[in-house]
Formats: C-alpha cells, structure tokens, sequence
C-alpha cells in the first residue's frame, strides 16, 4: 500500500487497484467487469468460471487490509446484461454493511432499479469535498477529477531492452485515473507527461515511478 | 480415353506420359499423389481421368462430380477457366463452378440448387459447404476430390482442415477417391500417407519435369555500403532496375506486404517512366486490382509486378521473362517455386535474381546455389493433435447435421494429425463445447452445443451458429486489421504488426497511397489521405520463417568450406569478414563460437551454432533459462539463422557458465519445457489457436453494440488460462506445438550431440561484430527472468533516476 495526496486529500494506494480515502473510510473501485465471463460463456465462449470468484476474493483482502465503511465504484460494475454472475454479486452484497454507490459506466445496461432493489444508490456521477467522480476521464475546471473506463497501464523500459507492461493508477494535473478492477480486462497503455505521476501494480506493490524528464 | 486423347489432338497438344499414367490410374479407381510442378499440365493430367470416367457412364452425370481444393482463390479462377474449356467441349451441358470467399450470395444460392458437375474451392469453402444441414445429400454423387498444390497446405492448419473434411467425406461415401497434386517435397511418402491415408490402392506418379533454375547473387559495386543488418535491400536498387529494363517482364518478390509496398514506391521514384507499367500484388490489397493485375500480366501489358508469396503459386504466367528475390526465401523449395514463375518455355532455364538485404544473406545465397544443384527440396512437418482446428471442425458439423461422437470418433482418430487422439483428450472436447469446463457445475449459464434425446451434438442458439459461420476459414498468420477512411470505404486489410509501430499522424504507404493514420479502433485502422512525401517505414523484422534443416546445413557448408571462397559471393563479403576477424573469429565447423561485449544498451552475449531460427529461439530460451537458475537475472533475446543473443543488464560470469555445463544435452526435454513455460514463447502461438478455436470473437460487419461486448484479446485469454486453468488443451496445445513445430524435437538432440563435439571460443569483443549485427538490432524479441517483478522494478527506477 502506498499513501499520496490527491487534490490535498489523503488517500492510500492499494496493489489491488483499490484506492482508499481513509477520511471518509471509502474505497473506491473502477471497472470491475462482474459478468463477463458469464456473458462470454453464455455466448459459447469458455472463459474459466474460476474468474467469477476473484472479485470477491480481492474483497475480502480489501477488508482485512482496510476499515471500509463505503464503496464507490467509479463505472463498469458489470460487463453486460445480467446473467448469473448477478445473482452472486446479489448474495455478496446482502451480507455486507457497506453503503455502496455506482456512478453509471458505459457497460452498465442494466436497469438502475435493479441495483436500487439492492440498496445500491445510483448516480451519472458524485461530487464530495471538492473532488468530482465519473466513469469517463473528463475536464472540470474547479473541480479535480476521479475517474475509470481507461484500463490504464504502462510500459517500462530497463536496460538491456528489458520491457514490463503493468497496471497503474494515472495521476495528471486535473485528474486521477484508477486501474481496472477486474481480474479479465485489458490494459490501455499511455504515455505520461513529465507532470504527470505513476503508480504502478505489482501483485504486491504499488510504486511510483520517478518522474519523467 | 480415346475421346481425351482426341480432344489433345484436336488442341494441338501430345499428352505426356505422366498425364496417361494419371488417366489410366484414375480410371482404375485408385486414389494418387501426382508430383508435378506448375505449368506442366498436371490440371488436364487429373480432369482427363475425370472426364473419361463421366464419359464412360450411360447417363449423363448429374450432381456434383468432382471437388477440386485449390489453397488460393486466385488460382481457382485459373482452374475453373482450364477444367470448363475441357469439359465444354466434351460434356457440353456440364458446368464447372467457383467457390471461394469472393462469390456471392446469388451463386453460392445457385449453386446449391442446381449443383455443377464440377466445383473449384478453397479448404475455407470447403468447410462452409460442411456446415450445410444438407451437406450429405450434396455430395452424394461425388466421385473425387482433388487437392491441388498440397505442399502448401501440408505444414499449415488449412492442411490439417483438408484432412478432416477428406476422413469425413470418406465415412460416408466409401468410394471417394482422392487424389492430391503437389511439388516436389522433402517428404513425400508421408506426405501422400497424410492426404490418402494408410490404404493400399494408391498410386504415385512423377512428372518428372526437371527445370532448369539459375541462381544469381545481385552484388554491390562495393562493399562500404553494404548493410550488416537486414533491412529493405534498397541499396541495390539500380542494379534491379538494370535487370526490370534488360527483360520483358520481371516478376520481384518480397517476403512481407510492407516491403513489397516500399520497393514498389521506391522503383516508381527512380524510374517514373515505369508509370502504367508497373504494379503491385499482394494478399491485402483489393480482389479486383489483384485480378486485373494478373490478367495485365498475362497478357504482358505489365512490365513488372512487385509481389509476395500471394503470386508464388500455380497461376501460369508464361510471359515474364525473370524473377528477383528480395531477402532471403529461407528455403530451397521456395526459391525453387518462385524462380519457376519465369520461363516457362519447355527447357528455357529461369534465372532467379537473389537480392541479399545484408551481408550474411550472401551466405545464403551460396547455400541457395548448392541446394539448388543438388535438388535438396526440404520436407514439411504436418501439424498433429491441433485441437483448435478440431474444435472449429465439431462446431462447423454441429451448426450443420449435428454430430454423434461414437461415429465420428474413430473417423477422426484415422486422420494422420488425430491418430494418436486419446479418449480423454476426446472427452475433454466435448465437454469443452458441451459444458465450457470439465465438471458439471451449478448455475453455469454455458451455452454452445447442445445434445439432443437421441444424442446428437448439434448448436440450437442461432446467434452461435452465425457467429460460428464467421469464423469458418479464420485460419490466417496474423491478425488483419481493415484499412478504411475516416469517411468510409474500404481500402483493405493489413498486418497488426505493420501498423503497430505506427502512432497517430504517422503517414505510411499502403495499395500504392500515402495514408495519415487517425486512429485504431476494433481491428480497424482509420486513416485519410495524406499529401505528405514523408511516409514512415515500419522497420521490417524479416520474414518470421525459419530456415529449413537443409538450409542451415547447406549455409554450414557454405560457410566452412573453403574453396567456396573464391566465389563472387564470398569476394564480396571478404572485407566484412576481414572485420569479424579484427574483433573475433569466423568459426570453424569444430567451434562454437560465442561472442560478449558491451554496448549502452547492456551485456550482449551472442551465440553461433548455425542451426536455424527455430532452433534458436529454443536454445536461446533455454540457455537463458540455465543461466536464471545460477543467478537472478533478466534476459531479452533475439535470434536468427546463425545465431542468438542474450542481452541482460548484468553480466554473468563466462567460467560459471562453462564450470556448470550448461551447454549439457542432459536434461534437455525437461529444461526445455520449463524454458517455454517461463519464457511464454507459446504465447504468440497461442493467437492463432484463439481466433481458429472461436475463443476470440472479430466481430460482425457493422456490428451492434451488442457483440462488441464479446470482443477480447489473444493475449487476455492466454493469461487467464495460465493463471486458473493451466490444464485447458487449448493453452497445452499453444505448448506443444512451441516444442514441435517451432523446434522441431528430434533435431533438438542431434545439435545438442553435435555440440558436444565442438569447442566452445569464448570472444571478448570490444564492441560490436558484423555476424552479430543483425542479432543485436533485431527488435523482436522474447524474454526471461528470474528476478521479481518489484526487483525488476526498482533496478528500472533506478537506471531512470541515473540517466536523468
């Protein structure tokens, strides 16, 4: 885990991918994907059931690492229609005692009285204390933002051609972009500006990257 | 067959023995491999035998009689052309048809209405036809399929596509016949074992057409410009131009779409009086200018053709007059095949111009010389056990008819590529399409194939079914991306590597325009036209082939044989080799030669056994993987036909590597396959097997929303089945073909032996060598580590924050 500041808010970096704003004890989570795997095998494509299960367990590591009181997911909560995968996410959310809000994405087709009927609180996108959360990386002038929907990632070069290709939260002048969450996503690469701050994801760690000159 | 010997005479024409032989074969009933090369008449050698069957019948045929394969729609209007001016002229009513992926909806309709006597298509077509409910009933009078140009599909998937649609048409029409056409091969008994299977009522026959080839090296003025390193070739350029002016027509081939598309523009700029003469053919570019390309030719309106493999074949162009390659053909069999496009005339030699890029292929081109003369064609190693091209075919059958697996298991296990098919390995398949997993498992919504009451495999959801028609004939190399304009229209389709290198703004050359690129976007390049002169040139990385056995043994002998020096080649390269010299050593057949220094990039250390680029990618995995275990370390490596290289960012230690053996055939199996599930060199194998195993999805024309939320990557679906489902076959397949077809096993442990025979020179170098030059430039590259992530990391940040 690695604390920062981000728009004078205190804020730690989790490997996950999680990013905890421990002042309000919320974690806030972009681009989870639930159901994609059901929806590829609904499709007839075999993607490993196996999948499903990671979400939860990256939870409960959460959890145990973290005093979690609420869950801002940043867009993308679920990949597609819904299929069975729900009907898991429904269970899992029955047992929590989190306040959970979903800022829309633009996978979220489902219905948003579905996830009302589960005490999620919807919204297109959520203001507090100065910082603005959406799914999609926009611009704000008095406001900084907090956002997903990239998948960012980065590619570093050592020596000796070493090359590394690794998640990463994007830290830029007017904005914040987290990794995805979910274990069957892409990355986007991107280039940082010499203002810009990196933190890459190990499966251990989260490290930022001296800045680029 | 007096009525084809009439139709001979009637065209001016004496049939030649070999075609008489295929005759009186054919009209035995026997199945038969003809060996022939193109332009011999080996078309009319199987279509009199067919025809003098039908002819010999009371009735008049009716149905489809024959299915002629051809692996290239363009020679398939070749054939349908040759086979209906026959058959009008002696069963006036039949009618020859043409299937490809290029006919329309309206024909293919027709076709299936009323199907012609004879019908000309592609494996890909082929299939498609499989997945018709009432395929049975189509083919019901079929009398023979004819698999022209097999040496092209033996050693491809299409080839083990062949073999399953010949072992399932077989099963129920028992007296199929079969019959294949094929170049010279290395291996040709097996190659006729895999197409006609284990019978006995087989025949083969031999053209016995010996042409004449000519090799002949283009060589620079002088040598100060020559590159070391492989790139375009352009630096012989006039030299080619002198050769365009000198003959008639030239054909010039390249090894890659983007270098055909370079020495096309460049030939234009230096000549511009070539303008209305000149032309450009290669498989991304649009189907009616390739058509018009290869009509021009023919009829000699072209002067030149600058082209790729996708002109290698069969088409007949009995004008052009000579033949250049650029680069390096990595074997005797294709240089033999291209060189036979020119001179056509019955005992006219065709010279061949050999183009080396740098000055290692000089080499090459004396081993090309000698394979040559000594008629050493190289043999095709069959793909065996390719689950991906299985699974496709099930689901081709269960779109269709349906399938019951006890029936259709002991088909498939008489297939040569699925006879050592294990009943577990069947099982897990059918659990792969039934289930999506090995267990029963609750609340899975899974949903391909279906099996009905009376247990028939069949697919009932019709958007799999459509999806699955798609994907019928996706057996391609690389990925295609579409080229459009931002405004619309279709330019054609390009290799993902190509532009890959590109960024947006670039402006690159493609179908003879400059392009800007826009953006990528769902396997599609956006771009518009630019008027800028400055086009980017995406470094070619060489053809990715790997030289055959022969080749490298040919080239070994090239190179340590000394009278070879007083070749025009080898005087060429004496001052290149006077510099290998300076710094190291030109190595004897007895030493293997390795080679350290450092550069800013870091430790190079490069190895040269002239094995062969499949070899050495292995090796060099392996090597890295040795030395891994004695230290945490990270290597990037890259390889070619002489050798490979490791460069790391630390040194390890010559006498820790000599003091362990590392150079050891011992354990070599074990430590191979450790290498390749470390190094993830299965994963470029991999992208195949999940386009042609339906895993990834391109998408529809114009797709709705809907279907974009199926698209993923290859590389995706590879780590998620090495991290939670190692055992899937399809992930185990991306392994073994690694170890088969990538470096051919068995002669893994006859380089190992022979290894162990050498002494090893170990060179400190001050800096770079003109034999590693290419190594060390080449920038694709595989890796392997042994250090952590985190550690991997911070020795980044840290050279980082250093240079800054």
């Amino acid at each position: 885990m690695k604390a920062t500041t981000i728009a004078g808010h205190k804020m730690v970096l989790h490997p996950s991918g999680a990013l905890y704003w421990p002042e309000k004890k919320t974690v806030l989570l972009a681009d989870v994907h639930l159901g994609k795997a059901g929806h590829f095998r609904k499709n007839g494509i075999a993607v490993p059931r196996k999948i499903e299960g990671v979400f939860y367990q990256k939870m409960q590591q959460l959890q145990n690492d973290l005093p979690i009181r609420r869950i801002l997911f940043l867009g993308d909560l679920f990949h597609s229609d819904k299929n069975n995968e729900w009907f898991l996410f429904s269970a899992w959310v029955k047992q929590q005692q989190l306040e959970l809000i979903l800022i829309e994405g633009n996978h979220d087709i489902i219905p948003r009285q579905q996830f009302q009927a589960l005490g999620i609180t919807t919204v297109p996108h959520w203001e507090e204390e100065g910082l603005y959360f959406t799914h999609y990386p926009e611009e704000r002038e008095s406001l900084f933002i907090i956002c997903g929907h990239v998948h960012p990632g980065i590619r570093l070069n050592g020596k000796g051609k070493q090359q590394l290709k690794l998640p990463c939260f994007f830290h830029s002048s007017k904005q914040f972009i987290l990794p995805a969450f979910g274990a069957f996503t892409g990355l986007h690469l991107l280039q940082p500006t010499p203002t810009d701050r990196v933190f890459v994801l190990t499966s251990k760690e989260v490290l930022e990257l001296p800045p680029k000159t | 067959m007096t009525s084809i010997q009439q139709w001979f005479k009637t065209q001016g024409w004496r049939p030649q023995p070999f075609q008489k032989q295929c005759w009186e074969a054919y009209l035995a009933g026997k199945n038969g491999m003809l060996h022939a090369p193109t332009g011999s008449g080996k078309t009319y050698a199987l279509w009199g035998g067919i025809m003098a069957e039908a002819l010999n019948q009371k009735a008049a045929p009716k149905g489809l009689n024959a299915l002629w394969i051809t692996p290239l729609r363009a020679l398939a209007v070749e054939i349908q052309q040759a086979t209906q001016r026959m058959t009008s002229d002696l069963l006036p009513n039949q009618k020859i048809g043409l299937r490809t992926g290029d006919t329309s909806q309206a024909v293919r309709a027709k076709q299936k209405r009323t199907p012609p006597f004879g019908l000309v298509t592609t494996p890909e077509s082929w299939h498609v036809l499989l997945s018709t409910k009432d395929h049975q009933k189509y083919f019901q009078q079929l009398q023979v399929v004819v698999v022209d140009e097999w040496h092209e599909l033996l050693g491809t998937k299409r080839g083990v596509q062949v073999e399953l649609a010949v072992a399932y048409l077989r099963s129920f029409l028992p007296h199929l016949k079969v019959w294949g056409i094929s170049a010279t091969l290395g291996n040709k008994a097996l190659a006729q074992e895999i197409l006609l299977g284990k019978g006995t009522n087989h025949q083969t026959v031999e053209a016995q057409i010996q042409k004449k080839i000519k090799v002949q090296s283009l060589l620079p003025k002088s040598m100060e410009r020559f590159p070391w390193r492989g790139h375009l070739g352009m630096h012989l350029l006039p030299q080619v131009l002198r050769i365009i002016k000198k003959n008639k027509t030239a054909l010039v081939f390249t090894n890659t779409r983007a270098q055909c598309e370079i020495w096309f523009h460049r030939l234009l700029e230096e000549a511009p009086d070539l303008a209305g003469h000149i032309a450009m053919h290669h498989g991304s570019i649009d189907k009616k200018i390739r058509l018009w390309v290869e009509a021009a030719l023919r009829e000699e309106r072209l002067k030149v053709v600058v082209c790729t493999s996708s002109l290698d074949l069969g088409v007949d162009f009995s004008p052009v007059e000579c033949c250049v390659q650029v680069g390096s053909p990595k074997g005797v069999g294709r240089l033999i095949q291209r060189a036979g496009r020119s001179g056509h005339r019955p005992k006219a030699a065709s010279t061949i111009y050999f183009l080396p890029t740098h000055a290692m292929e000089l080499i090459e081109a004396v081993a090309l010389q000698k394979g040559i003369a000594t008629q050493q064609i190289e043999d095709r190693t069959p793909y065996i056990n390719s689950y991906d091209v299985l699974l496709q075919f099930l689901m081709t059958l269960a779109v269709g008819t349906g399938f019951y697996p006890q029936q259709l298991y002991p088909v498939l296990r008489a297939t040569f590529s699925f006879q050592t098919l294990t009943d577990q390995q069947w099982t897990w398949l059918l659990n792969f399409l039934v289930k999506g997993s090995q267990s029963l498992e609750h609340y899975d919504e899974y949903k391909k194939v279906e099996v009905l009451e009376d247990g028939c495999y069949k697919v009932v959801h019709r958007g799999i079914a459509m999806r699955h028609r798609m994907t019928i004939g996706t057996i391609v190399s690389d990925a295609d991306l579409k080229v459009k304009f931002q405004k619309g229209g279709y330019l054609g389709t390009v290799e993902e590597w190509f532009v890959a290198k590109l960024k947006p703004g670039d402006v690159f050359t493609f179908s003879g325009r400059n392009l800007e690129l826009l953006r990528m976007h769902n396997m599609e390049v956006i771009v518009r036209k630019s008027k800028s002169k400055k086009t980017k040139i995406p470094a070619w990385m060489g053809g990715r082939m790997s030289f055959s056995a022969h080749l490298s043994d040919l080239l070994k002998k090239a190179l340590f044989e000394p009278d070879e020096e007083a070749t025009a080649e080898f005087r060429a390269l004496a001052p290149i080799f006077e510099q290998q010299r300076k710094e190291s050593i030109v190595p004897q057949p007895n030493q293997l030669l390795i080679e350290r220094f450092e550069t800013k990039e870091g430790i190079h250390t490069v190895f040269y056994p002239f094995e062969g680029y499949a070899i050495h990618e292995a090796m060099a995995s392996l090597m890295a993987y040795r030395i891994s275990l004695l230290q945490p370390i990270s290597f990037s490596m890259s390889f070619n036909d002489y050798g490979f290289e490791l460069l790391s960012d630390q040194a390890f230690d010559p006498q820790a590597f000599m003091d362990n053996n590392l150079l050891s055939g011992e354990h070599l199996m074990e430590d191979l396959q450790k290498s390749i599930n470390i190094s993830e060199m299965a994963r470029r194998r991999f992208r195949d097997i999940a386009v042609i195993s339906g895993l990834v999805f391109q998408g529809f024309p114009n797709a709705p929303i809907k279907s974009k939320h199926l698209q993923s990557g290859s590389q995706l679906f590879y780590d998620v089945f090495k991290d939670y489902e190692s055992d899937n076959l399809l992930y185990q397949q991306a392994l073994e073909e690694t170890f088969d077809h990538g470096m051919e096993r068995g002669r893994m442990f006859q380089v190992f032996e022979r290894m162990a025979q050498q002494t090893v020179v170990w060179k400190s170098c001050s800096q770079p060598t003109p034999f590693s030059f290419p190594l060390i430039t080449d920038r694709i590259r595989s890796k392997l580590s042994s250090e952590t992530v985190e550690d991997r990391i911070k020795k980044m940040y840290h050279q980082l924050t250093q240079d800054s």
